[in-house]
């Protein structure tokens, strides 16, 4: 029995050897942005000693190599995906990489999801391919895959081992649409007396609270104004139904307060009348547009 | 207000058919929520309108048909919406929304948008 033969055995019969220290032992990362869960299962190389890795017997250069060990880098996905700009539809796909001395290394995500390290893809029209572009990074031990970097409409997708970094952009299909049409704005657009209720449920004193147009979007804004609120973005999340999105200081939405923030709007003879409730219905205060 | 706890619950399974004839017979009565006494009004309620609880998908992911039928079944048998918020939550808007009158597709729409 050859070294190689014993290798592929214990990695084949994990419930026999489960309790073995392996050299690569086996990780995974996962990150859900809005829904899309991303989930990257891969043996971690470590480099244990050796200053130099890539263009070395460990990893060739013009190698198709998954970025792992063993079998090879899974990279599952349960919706559709575009990364770096390229559409990846939703599934599971084993990962390599052809490293390059110099120039873009490409990505492939190969719809054959079970291969072994030692038997890389060809190239097929089925394959993503993508052009990367290499980093260089603080050294790093054991390869690592993290999402060092997280947005509203996807992230970072990143994987560091030596001095190398490789990263890549990640878009998901967004759930709410953060855009408000002009045309309908003015339907809720003005000035509200807001009167918000105390924990007992009696009425506060009323303040003002203003609706607006702004950047294609339908905007709120409490007077005085709301230290953590401030002025926030108004999602529509169903007729007449909008949930309250925070801005941070980069003007991006990173968070939808749903179900902890809904405002319900009425009209009711020709006034307008808004509610807002938090995720167990209780009612935080109520609004009348003023004509 | 700020909570995430809805990131991971998106199960995409349609809302049922409430069953002819449901009845509320199986909601956890108050004797069996000594230890939750501020939910007893809330069960009371679902009890009284099985017809529309049974006819909404629970969101909070916590369990799936066949296991769980309904967000009614969530307040029946071992009473998993004593111990979760969105359970609780979409029942309580379930309740009102019923109470102004809104059909149980104007409550789906409204349960969805809020919890999916």
């Amino acid at each position: 029995m050859t070294f190689r033969f014993v290798a592929l055995a214990a990695i084949a019969a994990p419930g026999i050897l489960s309790a073995q220290i392996r050299a690569s032992e086996l990780g995974t990362v996962s990150q859900v942005i809005d829904g899309t869960k991303i989930t990257l299962e891969y043996s971690r190389p470590r480099a244990r000693g050796r200053e130099t890795l890539f263009g070395t017997k460990a990893v060739k250069w013009n190698e198709t190599w998954t970025p792992g060990a063993n079998w090879a880098t899974t990279f599952d996905v349960n919706k559709n995906v575009k990364v770096q700009g390229l559409p990846v539809a939703k599934g599971k796909y084993s990962v390599w990489m052809v490293v390059r001395e110099s120039g873009n290394w490409t990505v492939v995500f190969e719809p054959d999801a079970h291969r072994y390290h030692m038997s890389p893809p060809d190239s097929s029209s089925k394959q993503v391919r993508i052009p990367v572009r290499i980093e260089a990074a603080p050294f790093t031990d054991v390869l690592t895959w993290s999402f060092p970097e997280l947005r509203m409409n996807g992230g970072t997708l990143s994987m560091q081992w030596e001095r190398a970094r490789v990263s890549m952009n990640v878009e998901v299909e967004p759930s709410l649409a953060m855009t408000f049409p002009a045309g309908e704005a003015a339907a809720y657009a003005g000035r509200y007396v807001f009167v918000e209720k105390d924990s007992a449920g009696k009425d506060k004193t009323p303040t003002t609270f203003t609706i607006s147009h702004e950047d294609g979007t339908l905007k709120g804004q409490f007077t005085p104004n709301d230290p953590y609120l401030k002025k926030f973005a108004l999602v529509r999340i169903a007729p007449d139904m909008f949930a309250a999105a925070v801005y941070d200081k980069n003007g991006q939405i990173y968070e939808v307060l749903k179900p902890d923030m809904v405002l319900e709007f009425k009209r009711v003879g020709g006034n307008l009348t808004f509610t807002i409730r938090d995720g167990d219905d209780v009612l935080y205060g109520a609004g009348t547009r003023q004509h | 207000m700020v909570s995430s706890r809805l990131a991971w619950a998106r199960p995409d399974f349609p809302h049922p058919d409430p069953r002819p004839g449901i009845t509320g017979k199986n909601v956890l009565t108050k004797e069996q929520l000594a230890a939750s006494p501020r939910l007893i009004g809330l069960f009371d309620s679902v009890r009284e309108i099985p017809e529309v609880l049974d006819g909404i998908r629970c969101n909070c992911g916590c369990t799936a048909p066949p296991e769980l039928r309904s967000l009614l079944s969530c307040f029946e048998g071992k009473g998993m919406a004593r111990d979760c918020s969105i359970c609780q939550g979409q029942a309580r808007l379930a309740v009102r929304l019923h109470k102004e009158g809104k059909s149980l597709r104007e409550i789906r729409t409204a349960i969805d948008a809020k919890f999916r």
